[in-house]
């Protein structure tokens, strides 16, 4: 309701002392007019001049309000809030979804349920299959129709689409995406525009029958209704009837405040007129329909029936029948009074009234009036409110599209934006969020103190699905994913090793370096000395070992021996935000980043190499559909795939029998994931960065006061990973043979080439040319010679999945 | 046993020619040439191809660039969608991105000669645009090597 902004105000009020400023003197002076000084005095006032001052105020003020009518019903009348989309979701055969998650993509969408689907936005689910009518959507490319259509599941994958008109299959099908959020101005008003075509005809013909009879005869003003509410108002001894036409209702809503007085009636009236003056009736119940406030979504407020039909029944406009339509002008009169959960009997009993108002004006038969007074009121319950529900990936978005559109334009505009979001997911990791830390709060006694931040991107094409800043995902406070720099811990040893192997001809995965304590200057000229987590030092281990076991003091000789510069060099090609630091506790992640950094650099990881900036916007288009800009996929080969295989193929041992080897139990067995833990000093930080073939991930919890926690990386980011990708819908990650590498099996401890059947050998890649030659003890084997037990048994498993496949 | 022969080289002719009709082409290029998407296509890609391939031929390459990405979100290793993104922004002049995107496809290319010498031919010119002479020549000496294999 408040719409008009204090530079406004101020003038007008201005002008009305002004005006009565001027009266005064008159009217006091006829009421004590008794001796004759005083007549002389009176005949001595310049009468006229008064009079014509007055009159002159009072066109100055009418020219005023009609540049302010016109300006603010021509140039600008709303600012429309942008829209935020999550990603639309594609249909096609073969895709890995399963029909809970579709169902529920659908109840986000508010699809709703339909004995008989017919009309756009319902559907039917009978197991795996589903009758839906999908909505129309305009996006970049294409508009997509609405269409009737079958979708069938088996096992967890879409197994047909098919158009149920046309009968024929669909090759793909995108159903409209869900809104997640708007961007609003400080008023957070918010609006979805109609035009009077949009609108069912019925529309106008309710609210004239019930708003303002006489909307099509009077000129802005009712005097008679003015007149009948005067008495009505005088008798009462207050304020009970309103007597306002449509105009002035629009009038209030447009320009004034909800102020009662006299003078603002003066200034409603004087503007009514000038509106009606102006313009045609059908532009200003237009305006009307489309200025009305018809409730509030938590800090957004419902403005005109285009939105309040999508927010209490989820349908267009144009699709609303007269309940429904009686049921949104009832709320005119005063959304909370007559709240639909609140006071579900005040709006029933108002929509009856309305209703009966209705036949008494023949808008309605007597017929359809006793059908539809049987019906109750249909809001939605669950009303899907479009405020504040993903603020980490909200505030990502704004962030990225400030690059371009300053605040008031996104707030005001009615831009569509549509994101990288996928919505179930993001909802699945909020939950796994909530839950895993509240665990590991309650068990390490550290009650709210706990924080966290996930990032999950898509490892191609870089686009950010979900991201969670607070252990409580809907609160809109500091956003750790973005902002919360920390030190890195060993998050840092890939960027060291990959350093160590492009160096090939002197280190590969089976290279010896000495786990041994070691003194270094640090930073600030003091002496320092790292240790290992067990506090031990394993002495000569191979590169492997010192990696999956994430041996520190092996870590901070090797890395000396590589170099500052090529570590660096190597830091920045990953996606490192800024230059490294060369002092060595850098070498053990002394480095500061925020999980959103980290995710970048190991996004170039999963993705063999190929870098591409993280992105969570795909298109922004503007308030009629038209394209404005576009965030394209871009990639850069920044280190050579191979040399990203090697590495890959030592952080998948991470995953098996490293420090994140708890993982194996709890993901299914062909699904391979590469990754590293972290750790900080007194378990301050707990990271854990990891990929499958087709996600990256990564995930910090801490205390914003930099607590201890008590938790290594295993102990806590590892398993909140762990139940997100568990959930995930995702693909393993394969070490396949490229031109450019020799995969073998290795004894780790040796470093002396093995084979699958030996022990605790592992498969690895090696830069071609630079795997070990010498031959372990098993592979010479008499044992080795033949299929191996572990070989056998594996052919046997091989044999048995076939037979019950 | 000679019929089953014949129905499956049907199948496959057939499969041939509607991915064919798929390959996103540009402007003055010789369609003989053209890399035509991989037989494994899905019919969900290949509907998108169809999509875009329109798009081209209508100058619309902002909405064919639209098409193409969708089509590598569905089958992101499908080498031949990214050559086509290679080969739109080479049309566009991004040369730093046709680069990448060419670069991108020949990591995915396996044994596919024919796509890897277009994209190297895709990065030489590229390079060359750049002001790269020297790197457009060792690419233009890789794009002879693959298609002469």
């Amino acid at each position: 309701m408040a719409r008009r902004s204090t530079k406004k105000r101020n003038p007008k009020k201005k002008s009305s002392r002004r005006v009565s400023k001027a009266r005064k003197p008159g009217k006091k002076s006829k009421a004590k007019a008794s001796n004759n000084a005083f007549l002389r005095f009176i005949r001595r006032i310049p009468w006229r001049r008064i009079l014509v001052g007055g009159t002159l105020i009072l066109i100055a003020y009418v020219v005023y309000l009609d540049f302010v009518v016109r300006g603010q019903f021509e140039d600008k009348r709303w600012e429309l809030p942008a829209q935020v989309f999550a990603r639309p979701l594609e249909l096609y055969e073969g895709l890995a979804l399963n029909a809970n998650d579709f169902e529920r993509e659908l109840n986000l969408l508010n699809y709703r349920y339909a004995y008989n689907p017919t009309e756009a936005g319902r559907f039917q689910r009978h197991d795996d299959v589903f009758y839906i009518v999908t909505r129309a959507f305009t996006f970049w490319d294409v508009k997509e129709s609405s269409q009737p259509i079958k979708v069938v599941f088996s096992g967890n994958q879409v197994s047909s689409i098919k158009n149920q008109r046309s009968k024929k299959d669909v090759a793909l099908l995108r159903l409209d995406p869900v809104l997640i959020g708007g961007i609003y101005p400080l008023k957070k008003e918010d609006r979805k525009l109609v035009s009077l075509n949009d609108v069912p005809e019925l529309l106008p013909e309710i609210l004239v029958a019930i708003e303002d009879r006489k909307f099509y005869d009077h000129y802005g003003v009712d005097p008679l209704a003015i007149a009948r509410a005067f008495i009505a108002n005088v008798r009462a001894g207050k304020a009970v009837q309103g007597g306002s036409t449509i105009t002035q209702q629009l009038v209030k809503n447009f320009f004034l405040t909800n102020e009662r007085s006299l003078k603002r009636k003066f200034t409603e009236i004087i503007m009514a007129v000038l509106l009606d003056f102006h313009y045609e009736k059908n532009d200003i119940l237009q305006a009307y329909i489309n200025e009305i406030y018809l409730g509030q979504d938590g800090s957004r407020a419902v403005h005109g029936f285009g939105l309040a039909s999508q927010y209490y029944f989820a349908k267009p406009v144009h699709q609303l029948d007269l309940n429904q339509l009686a049921s949104l002008v009832a709320l005119i009169r005063g959304p909370s009074y007559y709240h639909p959960d609140k006071h579900p009997d005040r709006l029933l009993a108002r929509r009856n009234r309305i209703l009966d108002g209705l036949l008494e004006q023949k808008v309605i038969s007597s017929e359809l009036l006793a059908h539809t007074k049987a019906l109750p009121i249909n809001i939605l319950e669950k009303r899907r409110t479009a405020s504040r529900q993903h603020p980490a990936f909200l505030n990502l978005i704004k962030r990225q599209l400030r690059e371009f559109y300053p605040e008031s334009k996104l707030s005001s505009e009615g831009l569509r934006i549509f994101t990288t979001m996928n919505p179930v997911v993001q909802l699945d990791i909020e939950k796994k969020v909530k839950e895993r830390v509240a665990r590991l709060a309650k068990n390490r006694g550290l009650g709210k103190k706990l924080q966290a931040a996930v990032v999950i991107a898509n490892s191609t094409s870089a686009e950010v699905i979900a991201m969670v800043g607070d252990r409580n995902p809907r609160f809109a406070g500091f956003n750790r994913a973005l902002d919360a720099s920390r030190p890195i811990g060993s998050l840092i040893k890939p960027v060291v090793y990959l350093s160590a192997l492009e160096k090939s001809d002197q280190y590969n995965w089976a290279s010896k370096v000495e786990d041994k304590s070691i003194s270094l200057q640090g930073k600030d000229k003091s002496i320092w000395t790292p240790m290992n987590y067990d506090r031990k030092s394993h002495g000569s281990v191979t590169l492997i070992t010192a990696m999956t076991r994430s041996y520190n003091q092996a870590t901070v000789r090797l890395g000396l021996d590589v170099g500052f510069p090529a570590i660096n060099d190597t830091y920045r090609k990953l996606g490192g935000p800024s230059d490294l630091p060369a002092y060595p506790a850098i070498l053990l992640g002394a480095q500061n980043l925020t999980p959103f950094e980290v995710t970048q650099i190991y996004q170039t990881l999963a993705a063999s190499g190929f870098r591409s900036p993280l992105r969570s916007i795909r298109e922004v288009l503007d308030v009629d559909d038209q394209p404005l800009r576009r965030y394209p996929i871009q990639v850069e080969q920044a280190i050579n795939a191979d040399l990203v295989n090697v590495i890959n193929s030592g952080l998948i041992q991470v995953t098996k029998r490293g420090t994140a080897r708890s993982l194996l139990k709890r993901l299914p067995a062909e699904l391979h994931v590469a990754g590293k833990t972290g750790t900080t000093n007194d378990t301050r930080d707990s990271w854990f960065a990891g990929f499958t073939g087709a996600h990256v991930g990564v995930v910090w919890l801490g205390t914003d006061d930099n607590l201890s926690t008590g938790l290594t990386g295993s102990s806590g980011a590892l398993q909140l990973w762990g139940d997100i990708f568990t959930q995930m819908n995702t693909t393993g990650l394969a070490l396949e043979q490229s031109e450019g590498i020799d995969i073998q099996w290795v004894d780790p401890d040796t470093g002396l080439l093995s084979k699958a059947s030996c022990g605790n050998s592992v498969q690895l890649a090696f830069v071609k040319g630079s795997a070990p030659t010498e031959q372990g003890e098993c592979l010479g084997s008499a044992s080795g010679a033949g299929p191996g037990i572990r070989d056998r048994f594996d052919s046997t498993v091989e044999w048995f999945k076939r037979i019950f496949r | 046993m000679k019929w089953i022969i014949y129905i499956v080289s049907a199948f496959v002719l057939l499969a041939c020619a509607t991915t064919k009709q798929a390959s996103v082409q540009l402007p003055g290029e010789d369609p003989q040439q053209t890399v035509a998407p991989d037989k494994n296509t899905s019919s969900a890609v290949i509907s998108l191809l169809e999509k875009a391939r329109d798009a081209t031929t209508q100058g619309d390459y902002q909405r064919a660039e639209v098409l193409l990405e969708r089509t590598v979100r569905i089958e992101p290793r499908n080498a031949t969608l990214w050559h086509y993104l290679a080969k739109l922004r080479l049309h566009q002049t991004r040369y730093n991105d046709a680069i990448g995107l060419a670069q991108k496809s020949n990591n995915l290319a396996r044994s596919n000669d024919h796509l890897k010498a277009d994209n190297w031919r895709i990065i030489a010119h590229s390079k060359y645009q750049l002001g790269d002479v020297s790197g457009a020549q060792a690419a233009q000496v890789k794009a002879k090597n693959y298609g002469s294999q």
